[in-house]
């Protein structure tokens, strides 16, 4: 009897068993390792929220970054609203300021002060012709027994707040002047991002044009310019931006543009360079070239997708730091002038209130933490995806 | 003669995020003091991590998962990192592939040679410079007076070499394990560097396991073989069977595809069609069935158990099977079918 | 070696005769002239203050002065706190920026790598995530936010800790967390790829198969190779944290010339803001120059001018 076991096989059947890896495109490849990877991934949502946030959000808000309530001044995101009778509900601000506020958190109007009694710290407001009176001693005290407020109206006394409800009129507050601080915060992305974006298109421009053209040429045109590079290397360049911004001294958005891209593009010069030295004599590369394969065949086939990996991670790291250069800028006085406002301008304006009005510091701070961190996912995610080293399994 | 090293059914995986790769499959093999055992195989056939296993140098995420490796009758993989080291370097040592990478450019030759001959002895540090120094000499470095001060960039590629094996040999191992230990040379230097250790075997007296994908280099120094694919073990013999009379179709592929003109005639190269399995995922049965030009319904199924062909060879194929179909050159067994 | 360091001190020079150079004729672009103010000056008093700050002579004569003055450690006198030279500034505020930069420079070593190297031996454990979250969210917060955070919530809470100033030793805690979190951060994440990179290499697997003890392998073969990068990116990092604390100095009212720089900046006082500028890039040229002379004794690859990062 025939043992069927040991029957050969055809070479079909063997095929069907061998196993091969299937082959992707470099970009392709790329994308699949980067959608493997779940901070990048966080990384470019939340560059995308921040983008929407910054384009789209202010279409939905019903203020501009430049409306002033002056009534509603430093009014913050949640506040503890007392009842007055069955009239409705007031709180009051850091300022002293007695706002009518409706049950939801509505703000309604800012009552009018009668009466300071700052002896006894008691303020008294009116509205519709009765006296609310607040007592305010307690706030002060370091032991305050648990009592914030008293609020007399129509002379029922309410110690304790009703409730705390969040502000409706502005989800994150109000500034100094009254300006909604997170339609402020949707423009600062818009001016922080432009800012952040168009410097590292200029960056990137320069600093290719000026990679490339050492790289290639090499020889003694490689030799002055990388010792341009060494030299602007060697200097503290936000000397240089704060100098160049001082001499300027126009406070338009394209001087912090074009001052921050002519200056930070030598990391991607010689970043360029080095691919470009590197490519030019690989082995690929020269073999391509000897079996006849067109110069832009080559470009296209070789160099680009080579050096765009770096490129691309290299832009993705820029634009974070180019946010985190045009916020220390309007930190120290020297971003675009009011009342537009980056995300720099709106912390440095807070500043100066931080005890009273921390959430003026939050809000544009998160932001810039969260694009940050975004950008730094999302750049660390490509970096591995499309390092040409790292590619396998 | 005692064996030195014996090694049972070893099988190392990495359990990596991808999934497991099984590099080793179940290997056994057994060295004999003095003995020089070969272990030939592609890339990926398992032979560096069997290597590695005996060292106790599997990295994260791989791991010994089954089988022992007995060595002068202790059980290596019981052993933990602390109790190892008194081997490695000691008892057992390793020379690696890559004398460019695998020696620390940080710090100058003597300090590395000193420290490894302090780690395992009581001599102090005038001492240990002394040994130094005469280990330079042993593995041929010309005046190892000023050398022993050189950094490792300082050195050519076989002069690392040289001192890598300075470094291994330093505490007369009893086994020394050579992975790959010409592949990154010139042609030329491999053939010096083989010719100092094949010197060094006779003066140091140790065994030594040579790891290598080049037939030639085994047949220059070896006397047993063990031929791996696929982390399996395919064939295993003294040097004078295989190389006369190879018992296993992969065998007969890798002395097809080695250049030669031994016979005077011209012949023509033959490679081996197809490439190495993914050890993510290994073939079932056979791993070189998908490759093999006799490859049986059984081979896809099921892989062979070592058919012992005479007392200095066995071969893992299902052709050496009493149902098999007669294939020129291999040979029947009766031997039972498990 | 020797003309290495010949070498890197001459290409040093160089570099601070360009920027000296360059400002200059920055001062010259200046729309106006230094005296230009919201409500303009008699013109006779503009004569009398060009006149004495030499601004009627021709631009090369000016020029040599200016050169002159900064080839002699004078860097000219400041156009709006009249009576001041920018020498006395320095003079005033390096000390304290000089205190507050070595406290964040001792920061960022002692936690850095340290914390990069446990990170990378525990890799995938829990404190190495716990140390990269924290390492992630020191490099995305700016300076500025770390230092009004620290202000809000613990030093006017605590009324131990001083607010501003440096009175007392606790006051360098605040103002060297807000300067060090973003370096000590990234130095925490470089030492860790770093390591990790090292640990993977083949001279470590050959210290192990040499027998060294794992403290060894880590504490001597690992550790060197690891720092070489770190230290390459400290060097730089020290001059730019010494010169580098405008913001900081400004949160806290420490009396440093980072202060005095924004004080200069706000106020146009051209002349300050020029000859800052001068010191802080040779300060900051000083600096990479002594680091590099370091490095190259630590690293034997180097090799006239070589670098193995380059």
């Amino acid at each position: 009897m025939r043992n069927l076991d040991f029957e050969f096989v055809d070479s079909s059947k063997k095929a069907s068993k061998e196993q091969t890896r299937r082959s992707l495109t470099y970009w392709k490849d790329a994308w699949r390792r980067l959608k493997k990877n779940k901070l990048a991934m966080i990384g470019l949502v939340g560059v995308t929220l921040i983008i929407l946030f910054g384009v789209v959000g202010p279409w939905f808000m019903p203020y501009s970054y430049s409306d002033q309530d002056n009534r509603f001044t430093n009014i913050p995101p949640r506040f503890e609203i007392y009842a007055i009778a069955d009239d409705g509900y007031v709180f009051l601000s850091s300022q002293y300021n007695l706002i009518l506020v409706s049950e939801k958190g509505e703000l309604l109007d800012k009552l009018v002060r009668t009466n300071m009694d700052a002896i006894n710290k008691v303020y008294t407001y009116s509205y519709n012709g009765e006296d609310i009176e607040v007592d305010f001693k307690n706030r002060l005290l370091e032991d305050d027994g648990g009592i914030d407020l008293k609020v007399t109206y129509k002379g029922v006394t309410s110690e304790y707040p009703t409730k705390t409800v969040s502000n409706k009129t502005f989800v994150w507050g109000s500034d100094n002047l009254g300006r909604d601080m997170l339609t402020r915060v949707m423009y600062g992305a818009r001016i922080s991002l432009t800012v952040a974006f168009v410097a590292t298109i200029v960056n990137l421009i320069i600093g290719v044009t000026y990679g490339a053209i050492s790289g290639l040429e090499g020889g003694l045109v490689d030799d002055i310019m990388m010792r341009i590079v060494d030299v602007i290397n060697s200097i503290p360049l936000v000397l240089y931006v704060i100098l160049l911004m001082v001499l300027i001294d126009n406070r338009g958005l394209w001087t912090i543009i074009i001052t921050l891209g002519s200056v930070y593009w030598v990391g991607m010069a010689r970043l360029v360079r080095g691919q470009v030295l590197g490519l030019k004599e690989q082995e690929y590369v020269l073999a391509a070239r000897t079996i006849g394969v067109s110069k832009a065949k080559i470009i296209s086939k070789h160099l680009i997708p080579n050096t765009m990996g770096p490129i691309i991670v290299a832009m993705t790291m820029m634009i974070p730091s180019a946010v985190f250069t045009e916020a220390f800028l309007s930190f120290i006085g020297l971003g675009v002038s009011a009342p537009m406002a980056s995300w720099g301008t709106l912390a440095n304006d807070a500043l100066a209130g931080l005890s009273t009005y921390p959430y003026q510091l939050f809000t544009p701070s998160l932001a810039i933490a969260f694009t940050m961190l975004s950008f730094n996912f999302l750049g660390d995610g490509l970096r591995s995806a499309l390092d040409p080293r790292l590619r396998k399994g | 003669m005692s064996k030195i090293l014996e090694v049972k059914n070893l099988r190392t995986t990495f359990f990596t995020h991808l999934g497991e790769v099984q590099a080793v499959r179940g290997i056994s093999f057994d060295l004999d003091e003095g003995g020089i055992l070969g272990i030939v195989g592609e890339s990926g056939s398992g032979k560096s991590v069997t290597s590695l296993s005996i060292m106790g140098l599997v990295d994260d995420p791989g791991r010994i998962v089954e089988g022992e490796i007995l060595f002068e009758g202790t059980d290596l993989t019981k052993l933990d990192q602390r109790e190892m080291t008194k081997f490695r370097g000691n008892e057992i040592s390793m020379i690696f592939q890559d004398p460019m990478t695998s020696i620390n450019p940080a710090f100058t030759v003597g300090n590395q040679l000193r420290e490894v001959i302090m780690a395992h002895s009581d001599l102090n540090k005038e001492q240990a410079h002394e040994r130094a120094l005469e280990l330079l000499r042993m593995v041929g470095i010309p005046d190892p007076e000023s050398r022993i001060k050189n950094y490792p960039y300082q050195f050519s590629g076989g002069m690392r070499q040289r001192a890598l094996i300075a470094m291994a040999i330093a505490n007369n191992p009893k086994l020394l394990i050579a992975d790959e230990p010409t592949t990154a040379l010139d042609v030329t230097i491999q053939a010096q560097i083989l010719e100092l250790m094949r010197d060094l075997k006779d003066k140091i007296q140790s065994s030594i396991i040579l790891i290598t994908h080049d037939l030639g280099v085994i047949s220059e120094i070896c006397d047993k073989v063990i031929v791996m694919y696929g982390g399996m073990i395919m064939e295993k013999a003294d040097i004078n069977s295989l190389f006369a009379n190879p018992q296993h179709p992969y065998t007969r592929g890798l002395l097809l595809s080695i250049p030669t003109n031994v016979t005077g005639k011209k012949k023509r190269l033959v490679p081996i069609e197809g490439s190495p399995p993914d050890l993510m995922d290994p073939p079932s049965g056979c791993p070189f069935s998908p490759r093999c030009p006799h490859a049986m319904e059984i081979c896809l199924k099921k892989a062979a158990p070592l058919f012992k062909i005479s007392e200095t060879q066995e071969a893992s194929c299902w052709l050496h099977h009493k149902d098999a179909p007669e294939v020129k050159g291999f040979v029947k067994v009766e031997g039972d079918l498990s | 070696m020797i003309g290495y360091y010949v070498k890197r001190l001459l290409s040093a020079l160089f570099t601070l005769f360009l920027i000296a150079t360059l400002t200059f004729f920055m001062m010259r672009a200046i729309p106006g002239g230094p005296f230009t103010r919201e409500k303009p000056l008699p013109p006779q008093i503009i004569a009398q203050l060009n006149a004495k700050y030499n601004l009627d002579d021709p631009v090369i004569v000016q020029y040599f002065s200016y050169m002159k003055g900064i080839a002699t450690f004078d860097l000219g006198p400041s156009f709006k706190e009249l009576g001041l030279t920018v020498n006395d500034l320095i003079k005033q505020g390096f000390p304290g920026s000089m205190k507050v930069g070595f406290v964040a420079v001792m920061f960022i070593l002692l936690f850095g790598i340290p914390l990069g190297i446990i990170s990378a031996l525990k890799q995938n454990k829990a404190i190495d995530h716990v140390v990269m979250v924290m390492a992630t969210i020191g490099v995305t917060v700016p300076s500025f936010v770390v230092a009004t955070l620290y202000i809000y919530f613990i030093s006017s809470k605590i009324s131990w800790i001083p607010i501003t100033g440096l009175s007392n030793p606790l006051a360098y805690i605040g103002p060297a967390i807000a300067l060090s979190g973003y370096s000590l951060s990234y130095v925490a994440r470089l030492t860790r790829s770093s390591m990790l990179e090292v640990l993977r290499q083949d001279y470590v697997r050959t210290a192990r198969a040499n027998g060294l003890s794992e403290w060894r392998v880590i504490g001597k073969h690992a550790l060197k190779n690891a720092l070489i990068p770190v230290i390459t990116y400290v060097g730089p990092m020290i001059a730019a944290i010494l010169t580098g604390s405008f913001v900081v100095e400004r949160i806290f009212s420490i009396n440093g010339i980072g202060r005095y720089f924004v004080e200069s900046v706000n106020n146009r006082d051209y002349t300050v803001i020029i000859g800052m500028t001068v010191f802080y890039s040779a300060l900051y040229i000083v600096m990479v120059l002594l680091v590099d002379i370091g490095y190259s004794l630590i690293d034997p690859r180097i090799k006239l001018g070589k670098r193995s990062g380059d």
